[in-house]
């Protein structure tokens, strides 16, 4: 089926060869690429709307910066006003724990059905198949979600994770699984149908689970943002809620929250605030609350002190959709659940094909719209540093890196070299040394060659 | 070693050298702050009532009756034709929910609801339609100044409400009403 067509991407590959198979279809590419322009033209008119934008930013960061530098503090006032608020609190040093921890406690209270409003954590942990293994059945109930759910691939984005999909492929795809009127392909009566579908999920559900945007220390409370509102249909109803979260999200008070609440969403789609920002400091009534502290990875990157930085990312989605590579190779090219920038800062470690930390041109528009200041494209530069050190470049880098390091460090030889190429441009025809550039010359044209070098240049004006 | 403290633990080999925290102190726009209030409040999809306070927010109430509406009030001085039942998924056919907002925020036109004032937390996601009372005078410049008047005790629930529920999941279109309240009007009272 149409909607499917991007299972072949699936898998361990390097990027550029995910990023090909996107490719082919040049019309969606275009399409995909303008979609998201659109949120960074949306995100620029609400940044530009507030004359204080980028003081936010600056205590965006700070904010998280002193929290991170005093975690292991926070995270305990955390914990202990939550169960003074009759919260439990678990902790979970990777994936498999927490989702141990998560499938206790559903077992325990016999939990059948389980709505889930949209975490990359538990994506990260791969939950969702770790419990429907285990008998229970998982609805996740942000629309996108759920589209991609019912179309069995994971998120491509991770503020709007059904980007990649058109209206036609999600109607097909609710005529198969939800029998909506076949050829249908309105998003109102398609949103108005999952809508009724999901409705019946939230009133039939046992037990209800959200992610954390941000979880307040000194209140011992968390904060969940969605806009549908599907976080609070589903953590009121059921009288069983958890929240997941990673040890990063953790602030130090309301008045940190609400700087981040501030960028957030203007960040993310250009509104001015998410349509629900819910605070839970304690169960409803004869409920059951839990919150799970997870690390997966998390203490790990906070030793190097470049890594650590990415910590500081509150998911807007902001780098992704200014990301010309992203924009142009689609979510599924990374080997990593979140894709992007932040994708390549927190996954690059973890990517057997160390191919995903080359995903990037370094033009540093990411880090430039960044509500926290992550420091994006110098953490990927990093990367590849660590890559290199690793003797992992990846394959044809590997090659002929070394080469270009002598090269470059010897100025007769690099003299000589360029010298060749710049003739070489000038005289051979292109279709003739377009094989020597890879991916770059694919679709470029191979630029022309000035007439001297540089170095030529400035020995002759440098007198002037 | 329990889970937690080998994460504590992990923490000590962090690699970040203290930062301090910045004093959060922004510059408030004060300048009619109702007019802001309204214009980010449409920006969010909802509505603003301005005139009538109580009277006029009764006088919808008896209109929606009348075309055999289910509506339930929790603000006091507007009667409803339903109350609150036992169980909070009774309130499934709730066609409008009229609830007391505690705090505006003029920046972009959210409104602090608190459980305290909701009967069961589920009200003002699972109505169809909502519709908040805001007094006039607890409309406050921005969010900064926000965090400061709001009350969450110990066990409690409350939400920043900005519009009603909307989705742009299917190719980017923007569609009012996904899983909460499918329209938001806003009674200044
Ligand atoms: S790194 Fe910054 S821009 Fe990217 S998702 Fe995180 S907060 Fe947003």
């Amino acid at each position: 089926m149409a909607y499917q067509h991007n299972h072949e991407a699936m898998g361990s590959q390097v990027h550029a060869y995910k990023a090909d198979i996107f490719c082919r279809d040049e019309t969606r590419v275009d399409w995909h690429s303008k979609a998201l322009w659109l949120l960074r033209e949306k995100r620029d008119r609400a940044a530009g709307s507030l004359p204080e934008w980028e003081q936010l930013r600056q205590l965006g960061s700070e904010i998280k910066l002193h929290t991170l530098t005093n975690l292991a503090q926070y995270l305990e006032t955390f914990e202990q006003n939550c169960l003074a608020n009759g919260i439990k609190v678990h902790w979970a040093k990777d994936g498999a724990e927490h989702n141990r921890i998560v499938h206790e406690i559903l077992a325990s209270h016999k939990v059948k059905k389980l709505v889930k409003s949209k975490s990359m954590l538990t994506e990260e942990c791969h939950l969702n198949p770790y419990l429907e293994q285990r008998g229970i059945e998982v609805i996740d109930t942000d629309l996108g979600e759920r589209i991609i759910q019912l179309a069995k691939m994971p998120p491509s984005h991770i503020v709007v994770p059904a980007i990649h999909m058109k209206k036609e492929e999600v109607g097909d795809l609710f005529h198969d699984k939800l029998g909506t009127k076949a050829g249908e392909s309105d998003p109102l009566y398609l949103t108005r149908a999952a809508r009724a579908h999901l409705r019946e999920q939230f009133l039939s559900a046992d037990a209800a689970m959200t992610g954390v945007n941000m979880a307040i220390a000194d209140k011992g409370a968390v904060v969940v943002c969605t806009n549908e509102g599907n976080a609070d249909m589903g953590a009121n109803l059921p009288k069983l809620q958890l929240h997941s979260m990673g040890i990063d999200k953790v602030v130090p008070d309301i008045d940190s929250a609400a700087v981040l609440l501030r960028t957030l969403a203007r960040n993310a789609t250009g509104q001015p605030v998410t349509t629900y920002s819910a605070f839970y400091r304690g169960p409803q009534v004869d409920g059951e609350m839990h919150v799970i502290i997870v690390d997966n990875g998390r203490t790990e990157m906070m030793k190097d002190k470049i890594l650590a930085e990415s910590l500081k990312c509150i998911r807007c989605g902001g780098c992704l959709n200014t990301c010309p590579v992203y924009r142009r190779s689609g979510g599924y090219s990374y080997n990593y659940t979140i894709p992007g920038p932040i994708g390549i800062a927190v996954g690059a470690t973890h990517d057997n094909t160390n191919s995903i930390a080359w995903a990037c041109t370094l033009c540093g528009s990411c880090t430039y719209v960044c509500p926290t200041k992550v420091p994006l494209d110098k953490i990927i530069h990093h990367h590849r540093r660590l890559k290199a050190e690793a003797g992992k470049l990846p394959y044809g880098k590997n090659a002929y890196m070394p080469l270009v390091g002598k090269f470059m460090a010897s100025t007769t030889l690099l003299n000589c070299s360029m010298g060749a190429a710049r003739t070489a441009l000038r005289i051979l025809p292109g279709s003739l040394l377009k094989p020597f550039s890879g991916a770059w010359g694919k679709y470029r044209e191979l630029p022309v060659a000035p007439n001297s070098s540089f170095e030529a240049w400035f020995k002759k004006h440098r007198s002037l | 070693m329990s889970s937690k403290h080998e994460i504590l633990n992990a923490l000590k080999l962090s690699a970040l050298t203290n930062h301090p925290m910045p004093s959060i102190d922004v510059a408030p726009r004060v300048e009619d702050l109702v007019g802001q209030f309204e214009t980010n409040l449409k920006t969010v999809a909802g509505t603003l009532h301005r005139e009538g306070g109580l009277a006029a927010l009764q006088a919808k109430v008896d209109e929606l009756i009348a075309q055999g509406l289910q509506v339930i009030s929790l603000v006091e001085g507007v009667t409803a034709n339903r109350d609150v039942p036992p169980t909070a998924h009774e309130l499934r056919d709730i066609d409008y929910a009229v609830i007391p907002g505690d705090v505006g925020v003029a920046e972009n036109g959210a409104i602090w609801v608190n459980n305290k004032n909701l009967g069961h937390r589920v009200t003002p996601f699972i109505c169809e339609n909502l519709i908040l009372a805001l007094p006039i005078h607890k409309i406050v410049p921005n969010m900064h100044q926000a965090a400061k008047e709001v009350t969450l005790d110990a066990g409690e629930f409350g939400v920043f409400i900005a519009g009603p529920s909307k989705t742009a999941d299917i190719e980017q279109a923007l569609v009012v009403g996904a899983h909460g309240a499918c329209s938001l009007n806003v009674y200044l009272v």
